[in-house]
């Protein structure tokens, strides 16, 4: 039975007024958010802070979305943090790459944010 | 060597019609010798038959002309031992009969003469002499019974001793000469069957040689045809048939097949590298179509994300912050802003690539205008937290006739751009005029591009880079719609730039399009 858990979710979103949109909304659901704007920041708060789960965009500055997700995917210490795609490349071959690349799942812009909690707490159940 | 090897070498270049004529014109000509021979032979059949029956009368003749002789010998002789006893004259019609007798021996001795020729012709004549005084002496007994007298004499003997004696020489001769004539014909008959048997069998193998040697040549020629087509076919267009090894009318279609080829290759080469081209194009277009939807929705994620926001918090029960609400309807306006600009982006393109797109000439203040655009694009270099500098020459600024709203949509792309590409740095707006035209650069410190980069940045579709669109956002359009606008306003843009050291963007109009 999925429940809603409240958790600590890691953003990885380089564009400041989505990053700011996204962190209130999931607030306001009751979720503590943790930010990092590339792909580099975001492994290092992975290892540093443990969060429950990564909502990730794609395109990043420094290091991208499908790097960064391939290389938590492949370090055992971070492996098990399930990471859900988030972007605006809504082509179907775009949603098979954010899979291969060992996304758990994959949302894209704009978001439905209800939609978007359900993955959330799906993503959470899958992984407990 | 077999024959049709050597047929194929000696008449590698003969047309198929030629090898034709010269196929029948064998075949007659071993026709007309099979013919010729037979001829030969059948004469030579005639020629025996001839001699044999010639040789059987003249034998005849010689048997009846002795018979003959005997007789007339034996009645001269009882006749003349009758005078010794009787005096009984002889009749009249005794006399006639005898020399009727006589006649018919003379007769018989010309007609031997017309038998023989030439070989016998020293016999005859002795026979001929001997006979003939012999037939005188017997005329003059004859004549010489019924006178009164002694009796006449009868014949002197070796006169027909030397009669017979010829005959039998002539005989012999006769025999000899027929033997001879039989042999002689017996050997042309044997030698003309032989050459009719091998006349006849070589026949058979030089036509048997000829149609193999024939089907052969021909059958190459063709081979090389249908390799030629199958090969071509098959999709081999560099394949041609060898030419040379055929004239004629197999020459004629080769060189008729390999000028198809030839044509068809060009057509075929074009077509590809037209569908190539389009395939490019296709995929250069799908790309853009992602890359619009790409940017579409990351203002519109704002735009949506906001707007659910704000109608959350309004649905709480809790206070407003009416700053913080101002802020957030400010940010979805913006977003807003963003994404009209973006579709007026793809209209302007689309209105350049079908030729639609007017050009408004008008008078106005370029200075003005640079302050204006700066002004508003200001917010963009917040983003990214740069500095501006305006460095306009006022003092040499005039007026311009000009599309004032495209010169605004340049600088305006140029500007963006700069923010775009470049973080914590320094954006250079210039400008300065002299009489034929106004130069303006915009000048950034951002990541510049390498010199491959630069040949295609001005090209639509495309970014520096494939993943450039991912990474800064923008579809490629905007430097691509500067170049389009330059250029219609009579002007034109470069651009200097290194990988890492920013890039500068210079523009030059004329003051005046005329």
């Amino acid at each position: 039975m999925m429940t809603e858990q409240k958790c600590r979710i890691l953003l990885v979103e380089d564009n400041e007024v989505n990053r700011n949109m996204l962190i209130r909304r999931l607030e306001r659901a009751g979720h503590s958010v943790i930010t990092a704007a590339d792909g580099e920041a975001a492994l290092k708060v992975m290892r540093e802070e443990h969060p429950a789960v990564v909502l990730m965009d794609m395109n990043l500055p420094v290091k991208d979305g499908w790097t960064a997700c391939r290389e938590a995917k492949s370090d055992p210490a971070l492996s098990h943090i399930p990471i859900i795609a988030l972007t605006a490349h809504a082509m179907e071959e775009d949603k098979v790459r954010a899979l291969a690349a060992g996304c758990a799942d994959f949302a894209t812009k704009p978001v439905d944010f209800p939609a978007l909690l359900n993955v959330i707490a799906a993503a959470l159940n899958a992984h407990s | 060597m077999r024959t049709a090897d050597v047929v194929t070498q000696l008449r590698p270049r003969l047309s198929l019609r030629g090898r034709l004529y010269l196929f029948s014109g064998a075949i007659l000509i071993l026709f007309a010798i099979n013919v010729a021979v037979s001829l030969w032979g059948s004469f030579a059949r005639n020629e025996s038959s001839l001699a044999y029956q010639e040789a059987v009368t003249a034998a005849q003749l010689t048997a009846e002309l002795e018979q003959n002789l005997q007789n007339k010998r034996q009645q001269v002789l009882v006749l003349a031992t009758l005078r010794e006893t009787t005096d009984d004259p002889l009749e009249d019609s005794q006399l006639g009969q005898a020399g009727a007798d006589l006649d018919i021996i003379a007769e018989r001795l010309r007609q031997l003469g017309s038998y023989g020729g030439a070989d016998l012709e020293a016999h005859y004549r002795r026979l001929h002499d001997s006979t003939t005084t012999l037939i005188a002496q017997w005329r003059q007994f004859y004549t010489g019974y019924n006178q009164a007298g002694p009796a006449p004499p009868v014949e002197d003997a070796r006169t027909y001793n030397n009669a017979q004696q010829r005959l039998q020489e002539l005989d012999q001769r006769q025999s000899f000469i027929a033997v001879q004539r039989a042999t002689a014909i017996d050997r042309t008959i044997t030698l003309t069957d032989q050459i009719t048997v091998v006349g006849f069998i070589s026949s058979i193998a030089i036509t048997l040689a000829l149609v193999f040697a024939m089907i052969r040549s021909t059958n190459a020629s063709l081979t090389r045809m249908k390799r030629g087509v199958e090969r071509f076919g098959s999709g081999d267009l560099t394949y041609r048939i060898d030419q040379q090894r055929d004239a004629g009318e197999i020459g004629d279609l080769a060189r008729t097949f390999n000028e198809m080829s030839t044509k068809l290759q060009a057509a075929i080469e074009e077509m590809n590298t037209a569908r190539a081209d389009a395939d490019s194009a296709n995929a250069a277009k799908s790309m853009f179509l992602a890359n619009v939807s790409h940017e579409l929705r990351t203002p519109l994620n704002a735009i949506i994300g906001y707007s659910e926001m704000l109608q959350d918090e309004l649905s709480d029960e809790t206070e407003v912050n009416r700053e913080q609400f101002h802020h957030d309807l400010a940010t979805i306006i913006l977003s807003g802003r963003q994404l009209l600009t973006l579709i007026n982006d793809i209209l302007d393109l689309s209105k350049i690539e079908t030729g639609k797109m007017q050009v408004s000439f008008e008078v106005f203040s370029p200075a003005a205008l640079l302050v204006q655009v700066c002004d508003a694009l200001s917010p963009l270099l917040t983003q990214n937290k740069n500095s501006l500098v305006l460095n306009i020459d006022k003092d040499n600024m005039r007026d311009m006739n000009s599309d004032r709203g495209k010169l605004q949509q340049i600088v305006t792309n140029l500007f963006s751009n700069a923010c775009k590409f470049t973080r914590e740095g320094e954006i250079t707006v210039s400008a300065f005029m002299d009489q034929q035209e106004l130069t303006v650069t915009v000048a950034d410190t951002g990541i510049g591009m390498t010199p491959t980069q630069q040949e295609r940045v001005f090209e639509a579709f495309t970014q520096a880079e494939a993943d450039t669109g991912l990474k800064y956002g923008g579809t490629g359009l905007g430097l691509a719609i500067v170049r389009e606008f330059c250029k219609m306003l009579g002007g034109g843009i470069e651009v200097e730039s290194k990988p890492n050291e920013g890039a500068l963007f210079r523009v030059r109009i004329p003051v005046d399009p005329t």
